[in-house]
Protein backbone atom coordinates (compact mmCIF):
# COMPACT_ATOMS: atom_id res chain seq x y z
CA UNK A 1 0.00 0.00 0.00
CA UNK A 2 2.71 2.29 1.05
CA UNK A 3 4.74 1.62 -2.25
CA UNK A 4 1.36 2.23 -4.21
CA UNK A 5 1.05 5.94 -2.12
CA UNK A 6 5.03 6.63 -3.35
CA UNK A 7 3.87 5.85 -7.53
CA UNK A 8 0.32 7.06 -7.54
CA UNK A 9 0.27 9.62 -5.14
CA UNK A 10 3.53 11.26 -4.50
CA UNK A 11 5.20 10.68 -7.83
CA UNK A 12 1.95 12.33 -9.60
CA UNK A 13 1.47 15.22 -6.59
CA UNK A 14 1.84 18.17 -8.91
CA UNK A 15 -0.82 17.01 -11.47
CA UNK A 16 -3.48 16.17 -8.56
CA UNK A 17 -2.74 19.88 -7.61
CA UNK A 18 -3.14 20.77 -10.96
CA UNK A 19 -6.42 18.98 -11.46
CA UNK A 20 -7.48 20.26 -7.62
CA UNK A 21 -7.39 23.78 -9.27
CA UNK A 22 -9.30 22.88 -12.28
CA UNK A 23 -12.09 22.19 -9.70
CA UNK A 24 -11.84 25.42 -7.96
CA UNK A 25 -11.58 27.31 -10.58
CA UNK A 26 -14.67 25.50 -12.22
CA UNK A 27 -16.11 25.37 -9.38
CA UNK A 28 -15.58 29.36 -8.55
CA UNK A 29 -16.35 30.49 -11.87
CA UNK A 30 -19.94 28.62 -11.61
CA UNK A 31 -20.65 29.32 -8.34
CA UNK A 32 -20.73 32.90 -9.49
CA UNK A 33 -22.85 32.63 -12.91
CA UNK A 34 -25.32 30.72 -10.37
CA UNK A 35 -25.49 33.19 -8.37
CA UNK A 36 -25.79 35.63 -10.97
CA UNK A 37 -28.38 33.55 -12.54
CA UNK A 38 -30.21 32.75 -9.62
CA UNK A 39 -30.69 36.03 -8.62
CA UNK A 40 -32.16 37.55 -12.07
CA UNK A 41 -34.57 34.33 -12.06
CA UNK A 42 -35.53 35.79 -8.85
CA UNK A 43 -35.93 38.84 -9.39
CA UNK A 44 -38.17 37.55 -12.78
CA UNK A 45 -40.33 35.36 -10.79
CA UNK A 46 -40.88 38.38 -8.05
CA UNK A 47 -41.39 41.47 -9.81
CA UNK A 48 -42.12 40.86 -13.98
CA UNK A 49 -45.51 39.21 -13.44
CA UNK A 50 -45.48 38.32 -17.82
CA UNK A 51 -42.41 36.08 -17.80
CA UNK A 52 -43.33 34.56 -13.89
CA UNK A 53 -44.44 31.43 -15.14
CA UNK A 54 -41.20 30.66 -17.48
CA UNK A 55 -39.00 31.73 -14.51
CA UNK A 56 -41.03 29.14 -12.37
CA UNK A 57 -40.58 26.89 -14.99
CA UNK A 58 -37.19 27.34 -14.93
CA UNK A 59 -36.39 26.49 -11.55
CA UNK A 60 -38.40 24.27 -11.00
CA UNK A 61 -36.31 22.03 -13.99
CA UNK A 62 -33.25 23.02 -12.94
CA UNK A 63 -33.86 21.90 -9.23
CA UNK A 64 -36.08 18.60 -10.41
CA UNK A 65 -33.04 16.83 -12.82
CA UNK A 66 -30.09 15.53 -11.66
CA UNK A 67 -26.81 17.48 -12.10
CA UNK A 68 -25.40 14.14 -13.87
CA UNK A 69 -28.13 14.13 -16.44
CA UNK A 70 -28.42 17.87 -16.66
CA UNK A 71 -24.46 17.89 -17.60
CA UNK A 72 -24.66 15.44 -20.23
CA UNK A 73 -27.49 17.44 -22.26
CA UNK A 74 -25.62 20.67 -21.80
CA UNK A 75 -22.66 18.37 -23.64
CA UNK A 76 -24.44 16.55 -25.96
CA UNK A 77 -27.26 18.61 -26.75
CA UNK A 78 -26.88 22.58 -26.34
CA UNK A 79 -23.99 22.69 -29.29
CA UNK A 80 -26.40 21.94 -31.65
CA UNK A 81 -29.25 23.07 -30.29
CA UNK A 82 -27.67 26.43 -29.36
CA UNK A 83 -24.45 26.51 -30.56
CA UNK A 84 -22.64 27.21 -27.27
CA UNK A 85 -20.85 25.85 -25.74
CA UNK A 86 -17.59 25.01 -27.86
CA UNK A 87 -15.59 23.52 -24.74
CA UNK A 88 -16.30 20.53 -22.22
CA UNK A 89 -15.03 22.86 -19.53
CA UNK A 90 -18.14 25.74 -20.67
CA UNK A 91 -20.44 22.76 -21.03
CA UNK A 92 -19.12 21.69 -16.99
CA UNK A 93 -19.53 25.57 -15.92
CA UNK A 94 -23.04 26.38 -17.89
CA UNK A 95 -24.24 22.51 -16.00
CA UNK A 96 -23.00 23.43 -12.49
CA UNK A 97 -24.20 27.08 -12.66
CA UNK A 98 -27.83 25.69 -14.19
CA UNK A 99 -28.30 23.35 -11.03
CA UNK A 100 -27.12 25.78 -8.12
CA UNK A 101 -29.37 28.63 -9.79
CA UNK A 102 -32.19 27.00 -9.08
CA UNK A 103 -31.29 26.43 -5.43
CA UNK A 104 -30.14 30.11 -5.28
CA UNK A 105 -33.36 31.29 -6.67
CA UNK A 106 -35.66 29.85 -4.34
CA UNK A 107 -32.90 30.74 -1.19
CA UNK A 108 -33.43 34.35 -2.74
CA UNK A 109 -37.22 34.47 -2.89
CA UNK A 110 -37.76 33.32 0.72
CA UNK A 111 -34.92 35.54 1.93
CA UNK A 112 -36.81 38.78 0.20
CA UNK A 113 -40.39 37.72 1.10
CA UNK A 114 -39.21 36.69 4.66
CA UNK A 115 -38.55 40.13 5.36
CA UNK A 116 -41.07 41.74 8.00
CA UNK A 117 -42.92 44.48 5.91
CA UNK A 118 -43.36 46.29 9.02
CA UNK A 119 -39.26 47.79 9.14
CA UNK A 120 -39.49 48.76 5.63
CA UNK A 121 -43.21 50.75 6.95
CA UNK A 122 -41.30 51.96 10.20
CA UNK A 123 -38.30 53.35 8.57
CA UNK A 124 -40.27 55.01 5.70
CA UNK A 125 -42.07 56.69 8.85
CA UNK A 126 -39.06 57.88 10.14
CA UNK A 127 -38.29 59.65 7.10
CA UNK A 128 -35.50 57.39 5.84
CA UNK A 129 -34.98 57.41 1.88
CA UNK A 130 -35.70 53.99 -0.02
CA UNK A 131 -31.82 53.70 -1.17
CA UNK A 132 -30.86 53.58 2.77
CA UNK A 133 -33.47 51.79 3.53
CA UNK A 134 -32.57 49.07 1.02
CA UNK A 135 -28.83 49.35 1.79
CA UNK A 136 -28.79 49.83 5.66
CA UNK A 137 -32.22 48.01 6.79
CA UNK A 138 -33.61 45.48 4.05
CA UNK A 139 -30.13 43.74 2.73
CA UNK A 140 -27.92 43.35 5.74
CA UNK A 141 -30.77 40.62 6.99
CA UNK A 142 -32.28 39.45 4.22
CA UNK A 143 -28.30 38.60 3.31
CA UNK A 144 -27.67 37.03 6.66
CA UNK A 145 -31.14 35.20 6.82
CA UNK A 146 -29.64 33.61 3.11
CA UNK A 147 -26.03 32.90 4.15
CA UNK A 148 -26.31 29.19 5.14
CA UNK A 149 -27.86 28.15 2.69
CA UNK A 150 -26.07 30.26 -0.02
CA UNK A 151 -23.09 28.73 1.24
CA UNK A 152 -24.29 25.06 1.53
CA UNK A 153 -24.89 25.77 -2.43
CA UNK A 154 -20.98 26.32 -2.60
CA UNK A 155 -19.93 23.20 -0.95
CA UNK A 156 -22.71 21.02 -3.31
CA UNK A 157 -20.65 23.40 -6.38
CA UNK A 158 -17.64 21.24 -5.31
CA UNK A 159 -19.38 17.79 -4.97
CA UNK A 160 -21.09 18.18 -7.76
CA UNK A 161 -18.11 19.43 -9.66
CA UNK A 162 -16.51 15.51 -9.33
CA UNK A 163 -18.99 14.91 -12.07
CA UNK A 164 -17.61 16.89 -14.63
CA UNK A 165 -14.59 14.14 -14.91
CA UNK A 166 -16.69 12.32 -17.12
CA UNK A 167 -16.90 15.10 -19.92
CA UNK A 168 -13.19 15.17 -19.85
CA UNK A 169 -12.54 18.29 -17.96
CA UNK A 170 -9.55 17.81 -16.21
CA UNK A 171 -10.20 18.03 -12.83
CA UNK A 172 -8.98 16.05 -9.57
CA UNK A 173 -11.18 13.72 -9.93
CA UNK A 174 -10.37 13.07 -13.64
CA UNK A 175 -6.33 12.80 -12.65
CA UNK A 176 -7.42 10.25 -10.14
CA UNK A 177 -9.01 8.02 -12.25
CA UNK A 178 -6.72 8.60 -14.82
CA UNK A 179 -4.07 7.26 -12.55
CA UNK A 180 -6.10 4.17 -11.35
CA UNK A 181 -6.19 3.49 -15.00
CA UNK A 182 -2.52 3.32 -15.60
CA UNK A 183 -1.23 1.47 -12.07
CA UNK A 184 -4.35 -0.63 -11.82
CA UNK A 185 -3.76 0.84 -8.00
CA UNK A 186 -6.75 2.39 -7.06
CA UNK A 187 -6.28 2.08 -2.59
CA UNK A 188 -3.83 5.03 -2.27
CA UNK A 189 -5.17 7.02 -4.68
CA UNK A 190 -8.36 7.46 -4.70
CA UNK A 191 -8.70 7.54 -0.88
CA UNK A 192 -6.08 10.70 -1.01
CA UNK A 193 -8.90 11.83 -3.74
CA UNK A 194 -11.72 11.30 -1.06
CA UNK A 195 -10.19 12.68 1.60
CA UNK A 196 -8.89 16.06 -0.30
CA UNK A 197 -12.32 16.74 -1.20
CA UNK A 198 -13.83 15.85 1.94
CA UNK A 199 -11.39 18.61 3.18
CA UNK A 200 -12.15 21.08 1.25
CA UNK A 201 -16.04 20.55 1.51
CA UNK A 202 -15.84 19.92 5.21
CA UNK A 203 -13.67 23.76 5.21
CA UNK A 204 -16.27 25.44 3.36
CA UNK A 205 -18.93 24.27 5.05
CA UNK A 206 -17.59 24.60 9.03
CA UNK A 207 -16.24 28.37 8.20
CA UNK A 208 -19.28 29.26 6.59
CA UNK A 209 -21.61 27.75 9.26
CA UNK A 210 -19.23 29.69 12.22
CA UNK A 211 -18.99 33.08 10.59
CA UNK A 212 -22.91 32.61 9.67
CA UNK A 213 -23.22 32.07 13.51
CA UNK A 214 -21.52 34.85 14.89
CA UNK A 215 -22.55 37.16 12.28
CA UNK A 216 -26.19 35.68 13.60
CA UNK A 217 -25.71 36.51 16.72
CA UNK A 218 -23.93 39.94 16.63
CA UNK A 219 -27.25 41.04 15.07
CA UNK A 220 -29.77 39.36 17.54
CA UNK A 221 -31.25 36.96 15.04
CA UNK A 222 -32.39 33.15 15.59
CA UNK A 223 -29.07 30.59 15.06
CA UNK A 224 -29.90 27.85 13.39
CA UNK A 225 -28.53 24.34 13.20
CA UNK B 1 -38.81 27.31 -36.64
CA UNK B 2 -40.91 25.01 -34.46
CA UNK B 3 -41.17 22.65 -36.89
CA UNK B 4 -37.30 22.18 -37.31
CA UNK B 5 -37.02 22.67 -34.02
CA UNK B 6 -39.66 19.25 -33.46
CA UNK B 7 -37.35 17.49 -35.92
CA UNK B 8 -34.08 18.11 -33.95
CA UNK B 9 -35.95 16.65 -30.76
CA UNK B 10 -37.53 13.95 -32.26
CA UNK B 11 -39.64 12.00 -29.51
CA UNK B 12 -40.44 9.39 -32.08
CA UNK B 13 -36.86 8.07 -30.78
CA UNK B 14 -37.02 8.19 -27.05
CA UNK B 15 -40.57 6.05 -27.83
CA UNK B 16 -38.98 3.54 -30.26
CA UNK B 17 -36.93 2.54 -27.37
CA UNK B 18 -39.40 2.86 -24.62
CA UNK B 19 -38.66 -0.72 -22.91
CA UNK B 20 -35.35 -0.31 -22.13
CA UNK B 21 -35.91 2.94 -20.83
CA UNK B 22 -38.38 2.18 -18.68
CA UNK B 23 -36.30 -1.29 -17.63
CA UNK B 24 -33.40 1.42 -17.13
CA UNK B 25 -35.86 3.58 -14.85
CA UNK B 26 -36.95 0.54 -13.05
CA UNK B 27 -32.92 -0.54 -12.33
CA UNK B 28 -33.07 3.00 -10.71
CA UNK B 29 -35.93 2.43 -8.86
CA UNK B 30 -34.54 -1.06 -7.50
CA UNK B 31 -30.92 0.83 -6.70
CA UNK B 32 -33.08 4.07 -4.95
CA UNK B 33 -35.09 1.44 -2.91
CA UNK B 34 -32.19 -0.95 -2.00
CA UNK B 35 -29.90 1.79 -0.98
CA UNK B 36 -32.67 4.34 0.96
CA UNK B 37 -33.52 1.50 3.25
CA UNK B 38 -29.85 0.38 3.96
CA UNK B 39 -29.30 4.55 4.78
CA UNK B 40 -32.35 4.47 6.87
CA UNK B 41 -31.08 1.81 8.91
CA UNK B 42 -27.97 3.34 9.26
CA UNK B 43 -29.05 6.28 10.05
CA UNK B 44 -30.80 5.24 12.89
CA UNK B 45 -27.73 3.39 14.51
CA UNK B 46 -25.52 6.78 13.63
CA UNK B 47 -28.33 9.16 15.44
CA UNK B 48 -29.25 7.17 18.20
CA UNK B 49 -25.19 7.06 19.02
CA UNK B 50 -24.69 10.47 18.76
CA UNK B 51 -27.19 10.62 21.18
CA UNK B 52 -26.24 8.13 23.40
CA UNK B 53 -23.94 7.87 26.70
CA UNK B 54 -20.99 6.26 25.49
CA UNK B 55 -18.12 9.45 24.34
CA UNK B 56 -15.96 7.22 22.19
CA UNK B 57 -18.96 6.13 20.41
CA UNK B 58 -20.31 9.62 20.22
CA UNK B 59 -17.09 10.74 18.79
CA UNK B 60 -17.28 7.86 15.70
CA UNK B 61 -20.80 8.79 15.05
CA UNK B 62 -20.27 12.52 14.83
CA UNK B 63 -16.57 11.60 12.35
CA UNK B 64 -18.88 9.45 9.99
CA UNK B 65 -21.37 11.67 9.56
CA UNK B 66 -19.87 14.61 9.18
CA UNK B 67 -17.85 12.38 6.68
CA UNK B 68 -20.39 11.21 5.02
CA UNK B 69 -22.06 14.65 4.80
CA UNK B 70 -19.00 16.21 2.93
CA UNK B 71 -17.76 13.73 0.33
CA UNK B 72 -18.74 13.98 -3.19
CA UNK B 73 -21.10 10.79 -3.86
CA UNK B 74 -19.31 10.24 -7.39
CA UNK B 75 -15.59 9.46 -5.38
CA UNK B 76 -17.63 7.30 -2.84
CA UNK B 77 -19.24 5.03 -5.48
CA UNK B 78 -15.92 4.66 -7.20
CA UNK B 79 -14.29 4.24 -4.11
CA UNK B 80 -16.17 1.53 -3.19
CA UNK B 81 -16.13 -0.07 -6.26
CA UNK B 82 -12.36 -0.16 -6.98
CA UNK B 83 -10.76 -0.01 -3.32
CA UNK B 84 -13.39 -2.14 -1.24
CA UNK B 85 -12.74 -5.10 -3.36
CA UNK B 86 -8.84 -4.85 -2.91
CA UNK B 87 -8.94 -4.06 0.96
CA UNK B 88 -11.46 -7.27 1.21
CA UNK B 89 -9.25 -9.40 -1.09
CA UNK B 90 -5.93 -8.37 1.53
CA UNK B 91 -8.07 -9.36 4.13
CA UNK B 92 -9.75 -12.11 3.37
CA UNK B 93 -6.66 -13.33 1.13
CA UNK B 94 -8.72 -13.96 -1.51
CA UNK B 95 -10.09 -12.52 -4.99
CA UNK B 96 -12.71 -10.32 -4.07
CA UNK B 97 -15.43 -8.95 -6.88
CA UNK B 98 -17.94 -6.31 -6.02
CA UNK B 99 -21.08 -6.06 -8.49
CA UNK B 100 -21.58 -2.47 -9.73
CA UNK B 101 -24.88 -2.89 -8.05
CA UNK B 102 -23.44 -3.74 -4.52
CA UNK B 103 -21.32 -1.25 -4.67
CA UNK B 104 -23.67 1.60 -5.79
CA UNK B 105 -26.17 0.40 -3.01
CA UNK B 106 -23.66 0.72 -0.52
CA UNK B 107 -22.20 3.96 -1.84
CA UNK B 108 -25.05 5.87 -1.80
CA UNK B 109 -26.61 4.35 1.07
CA UNK B 110 -23.66 5.37 3.34
CA UNK B 111 -23.98 8.98 1.87
CA UNK B 112 -27.14 9.19 2.50
CA UNK B 113 -26.82 7.62 5.99
CA UNK B 114 -25.16 10.85 6.54
CA UNK B 115 -27.40 13.43 5.74
CA UNK B 116 -30.52 11.53 7.43
CA UNK B 117 -28.91 11.07 10.47
CA UNK B 118 -28.93 14.58 10.96
CA UNK B 119 -32.60 14.60 9.75
CA UNK B 120 -33.10 11.47 12.77
CA UNK B 121 -30.91 13.46 14.84
CA UNK B 122 -33.52 16.45 15.07
CA UNK B 123 -36.24 14.27 15.00
CA UNK B 124 -35.37 13.02 18.29
CA UNK B 125 -33.88 16.28 19.57
CA UNK B 126 -37.40 18.03 18.75
CA UNK B 127 -39.18 15.39 21.75
CA UNK B 128 -39.64 18.05 24.70
CA UNK B 129 -36.99 17.00 27.29
CA UNK B 130 -39.41 17.29 29.90
CA UNK B 131 -41.22 14.15 28.86
CA UNK B 132 -38.21 12.31 29.43
CA UNK B 133 -37.31 13.25 32.70
CA UNK B 134 -41.46 12.45 33.55
CA UNK B 135 -40.60 9.00 32.03
CA UNK B 136 -37.28 8.14 34.06
CA UNK B 137 -39.21 9.37 37.21
CA UNK B 138 -41.97 7.36 36.43
CA UNK B 139 -39.66 4.56 36.48
CA UNK B 140 -39.18 3.52 32.53
CA UNK B 141 -36.35 1.83 31.17
CA UNK B 142 -34.26 3.99 28.75
CA UNK B 143 -35.33 1.71 25.62
CA UNK B 144 -38.48 1.76 26.90
CA UNK B 145 -38.49 5.82 26.80
CA UNK B 146 -37.12 6.19 23.59
CA UNK B 147 -39.54 3.59 21.83
CA UNK B 148 -42.47 4.36 23.26
CA UNK B 149 -42.02 7.97 23.94
CA UNK B 150 -39.08 9.43 21.60
CA UNK B 151 -39.63 7.46 17.89
CA UNK B 152 -43.19 7.85 17.80
CA UNK B 153 -43.22 11.78 17.85
CA UNK B 154 -39.56 11.42 16.84
CA UNK B 155 -40.54 9.68 13.25
CA UNK B 156 -43.70 11.74 12.24
CA UNK B 157 -41.42 15.33 12.81
CA UNK B 158 -38.96 13.63 10.69
CA UNK B 159 -40.66 12.56 7.69
CA UNK B 160 -41.40 15.70 5.65
CA UNK B 161 -37.73 16.20 5.67
CA UNK B 162 -36.23 12.31 5.25
CA UNK B 163 -38.68 12.12 2.39
CA UNK B 164 -36.84 15.05 0.48
CA UNK B 165 -33.80 13.40 1.36
CA UNK B 166 -34.80 10.64 -0.54
CA UNK B 167 -35.88 12.82 -3.72
CA UNK B 168 -32.43 13.79 -3.41
CA UNK B 169 -31.04 10.34 -3.21
CA UNK B 170 -33.11 9.17 -6.14
CA UNK B 171 -31.29 11.92 -8.51
CA UNK B 172 -27.99 10.69 -6.82
CA UNK B 173 -28.88 7.07 -8.63
CA UNK B 174 -28.18 8.91 -11.89
CA UNK B 175 -24.22 8.24 -11.34
CA UNK B 176 -24.65 4.59 -11.29
CA UNK B 177 -24.37 4.38 -14.73
CA UNK B 178 -20.38 5.61 -14.34
CA UNK B 179 -20.10 2.12 -12.63
CA UNK B 180 -22.22 0.19 -15.67
CA UNK B 181 -25.34 -0.45 -13.84
CA UNK B 182 -27.78 -0.61 -16.20
CA UNK B 183 -29.59 2.47 -15.36
CA UNK B 184 -31.87 4.64 -17.63
CA UNK B 185 -28.78 7.37 -17.92
CA UNK B 186 -26.24 4.12 -19.51
CA UNK B 187 -29.17 2.97 -21.48
CA UNK B 188 -29.21 6.97 -23.49
CA UNK B 189 -25.67 6.76 -23.81
CA UNK B 190 -25.78 3.12 -25.13
CA UNK B 191 -28.63 3.62 -27.44
CA UNK B 192 -26.57 6.71 -28.36
CA UNK B 193 -23.54 5.41 -29.45
CA UNK B 194 -25.86 3.25 -31.92
CA UNK B 195 -28.13 6.02 -33.39
CA UNK B 196 -25.78 9.13 -32.60
CA UNK B 197 -28.66 11.39 -32.23
CA UNK B 198 -27.42 12.51 -28.74
CA UNK B 199 -30.08 15.44 -28.85
CA UNK B 200 -33.81 13.59 -28.06
CA UNK B 201 -32.09 10.86 -26.33
CA UNK B 202 -30.35 13.32 -23.46
CA UNK B 203 -33.52 15.65 -23.67
CA UNK B 204 -35.91 12.51 -23.11
CA UNK B 205 -33.98 11.74 -20.07
CA UNK B 206 -33.65 15.30 -18.63
CA UNK B 207 -37.27 15.32 -19.18
CA UNK B 208 -38.16 12.11 -17.54
CA UNK B 209 -35.99 12.66 -14.27
CA UNK B 210 -38.29 15.95 -14.25
CA UNK B 211 -41.51 14.79 -14.32
CA UNK B 212 -40.78 12.07 -11.77
CA UNK B 213 -39.42 14.12 -9.40
CA UNK B 214 -41.14 17.10 -9.80
CA UNK B 215 -44.41 14.54 -9.45
CA UNK B 216 -42.62 13.05 -6.07
CA UNK B 217 -41.64 16.08 -4.34
CA UNK B 218 -45.10 18.49 -5.12
CA UNK B 219 -46.95 14.94 -3.46
CA UNK B 220 -44.53 15.07 -0.59
CA UNK B 221 -45.19 19.08 -0.32
CA UNK B 222 -48.71 18.17 -0.47
CA UNK B 223 -48.53 15.40 1.77
CA UNK B 224 -46.53 17.36 4.60
CA UNK B 225 -48.63 20.20 4.15
CA UNK B 226 -51.93 17.56 5.47
CA UNK B 227 -50.10 16.51 8.22
CA UNK B 228 -49.07 19.79 9.68
CA UNK B 229 -52.60 21.09 9.68
CA UNK B 230 -53.45 18.01 11.46
CA UNK B 231 -50.48 18.39 13.73
CA UNK B 232 -49.58 14.88 12.97
CA UNK B 233 -45.89 15.87 11.64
Amino acid sequence: MFTSFDRTVLANSALLLNGLSITAYTCAIAFLLAVFLGLATCMLRLYVAALRPLAIAYIEFCRATPIFVQLLWVNYVWPTLLGFPRTAEGAGIIALALQSSGYLAETFRSGIQGFPRGQYEAALALGISRPTIALRIVAPQVLLMMAPAVVNQMAVVVKSSTLVSVIAIPDLMYEALRIVDQWLEPTAILTTAALLYFLVIFTISTCAERIATRFRTRFGLPVTG
Amino acid sequence: MLHRLGALLDPALFWEYRVILLKGLAVDGYVFLASATLAVLLAFAIAIARLGRNTLLRALATAYAEFFRNTPEYILLVWVYYVVPVLLGQLLATKVDISPYVASVLALGLAYSGFLSETVRAGILSVPRGQIEAALSLGLRRFQILQRIILPQALRRMLPEALNQFVSLFKATSFVSLVAVPDIMYQVSMIDTQEMRPIPLYTGAAVLYCVVIICASQSIQHLSERWRRRGWA
